[in-house]
């Protein structure tokens, strides 16, 4: 029976799909069965940020009854599957997402994880994705307004009856004017489970020929640890530090050097 | 080489920011005052589960129209027109799950679910998603506060 966990955070831009993706390919990478479902029918990328935008089959067809749950899944890097929403708006209009629920419980006996790639804000398609879900995990960033929507979430995830598990504090750069880690888990009364630097590798990931996540391409960056370190505490498996490529601070320095 | 190195150096801007608090503070604040304690006290925690929901008032009927529990005590006319309307309509459209009707006043909006009839009035509409939580909720509340006056008839008797 899988773990369906929503992904969320109120506010836009804060890294909901790259956490999806990276998560998910992490938890894959300790043999996990993942799928990862792009419940943001209105504004769906997390197909572009795995680099699989040409599929013809998506949740939009099968919210309207048009296509059957099982058509839409893809297979995804890493041995995930993956089920897209639809990049046109012809159909946004005409989707029924609290239809979601029910496709995602047809699902849970095939995977150990399903992931929900929530939209920003609190409307309507997002309480279809909390509700769907046992579990939410929230995104947030080091920043009072993106907290306050996190807050928001949390508030509305467990009035819909999803268990608020924990907080990822994304793009940190560790200046001072940040929002600390005891601060965020003081205020929003919840455990971090990840701590995710300001990284440019994955924003560079996006401008690849291949867009591939940087869990894939980049697996000894900042971030990609970290995405690492997050799969572990939610499965419990502890990987050794040295699986998790490490980069010292002169490999760091000359890397810098070699560009 | 030497390029890097100076752009690397370079690159580093001086951090000029400092911490919001005051905006730490009110954060704090806020979550207090959505804090949901339920206590043995039924209507009471009717009250609860109305700031919670958002809603400003909540019926609870069997389908003849009789209340199983209200939010407010001037519930009767409600329960009566909200279950008669919803039987007219899924006796029409059976396969409705809700009814929301915009009234002056805000939204009235019936909902079933196990053989109880709920009636939410609140200022903007609730998705079904929500009325189905609040529903779920209160009938969770129903069978509590149920199984506490059993045992309180069996301590009397």
């Amino acid at each position: 029976m899988a773990r369906v966990i929503a992904i969320a955070s109120g506010k836009g831009g804060t890294g909901k799909t790259t956490l999806t993706a990276n998560l998910g390919i992490c938890l894959a990478k300790l043999g996990k069965k993942v799928l990862l479902i792009d419940a943001d029918v209105a504004m769906a990328n997390l197909s572009l940020i795995l680099g699989m935008q040409s599929s013809p089959i998506t949740l939009h067809d099968v919210l309207l009854g048009e296509a059957q749950v099982h058509d839409s899944i893809y297979d995804g890097p890493q041995g995930i599957h993956f089920i897209p929403s639809g990049l046109s708006l012809d159909n946004y209009k005409r989707v029924d997402s609290e239809r979601l629920s029910g496709l995602v419980s047809e699902l849970t006996d095939n995977y150990d994880f399903i992931l929900l790639d929530a939209a920003a804000g609190i409307e309507k398609n997002v309480l279809s994705a909390l509700s769907s879900a046992q579990e939410t995990l929230l995104v947030t960033m080091p920043t009072s307004p993106a907290i306050a929507d996190a807050l928001k979430t949390k508030l509305v995830a467990q009035r819909l009856g999803s268990k608020v598990m924990g907080v990822v504090i994304n793009f940190v750069m560790g200046e001072k004017g940040e929002i600390s880690k005891q601060e965020a888990a003081g205020i929003l009364e919840l455990p971090v489970l990840g701590i995710v630097p300001f990284d440019a590798e994955v924003r560079k990931s996006f401008m690849q020929q291949k867009v591939a996540p940087v869990s894939l391409r980049k697996t000894s960056s900042d971030a990609a640890r970290e995405f690492q370190k997050i799969a572990s505490r939610l499965t419990g498996i502890k990987v050794a530090e040295s699986k998790i490529e490490n980069q010292g601070f002169f490999s760091k320095l000359f890397g810098k050097f070699k560009k | 080489m030497g390029k890097g190195f100076l752009k690397l150096f370079s690159s580093k801007k001086s951090d000029d920011t400092s911490k919001p608090v005051s905006q730490v503070e009110f954060l704090r604040d806020f979550l207090s005052k959505h804090n949901y304690v339920f206590s043995n006290d039924f209507q009471k925690n009717l009250e609860i589960l109305k700031r919670k929901h958002l809603v400003d008032s909540f019926v609870v009927t069997n389908f003849d129209g009789s209340i199983v529990a209200a939010s407010e005590d001037t519930s009767q006319s409600e329960a009566i027109m909200g279950t008669a309307m919803l039987s007219y309509i899924k006796s029409e459209l059976s396969d409705s799950e809700a009814v929301l009707i915009k009234r002056e006043e805000g939204w009235f909006m019936l909902f079933a679910l196990d053989k109880k009839v709920f009636i939410v009035r609140a200022g903007s509409e609730l998705a079904s998603i929500e009325l189905k939580s609040l529903a779920l909720e209160l009938s969770i509340l129903l069978e509590e506060n149920k199984e506490a006056l059993k045992k309180e008839r069996k301590i009397i008797g």
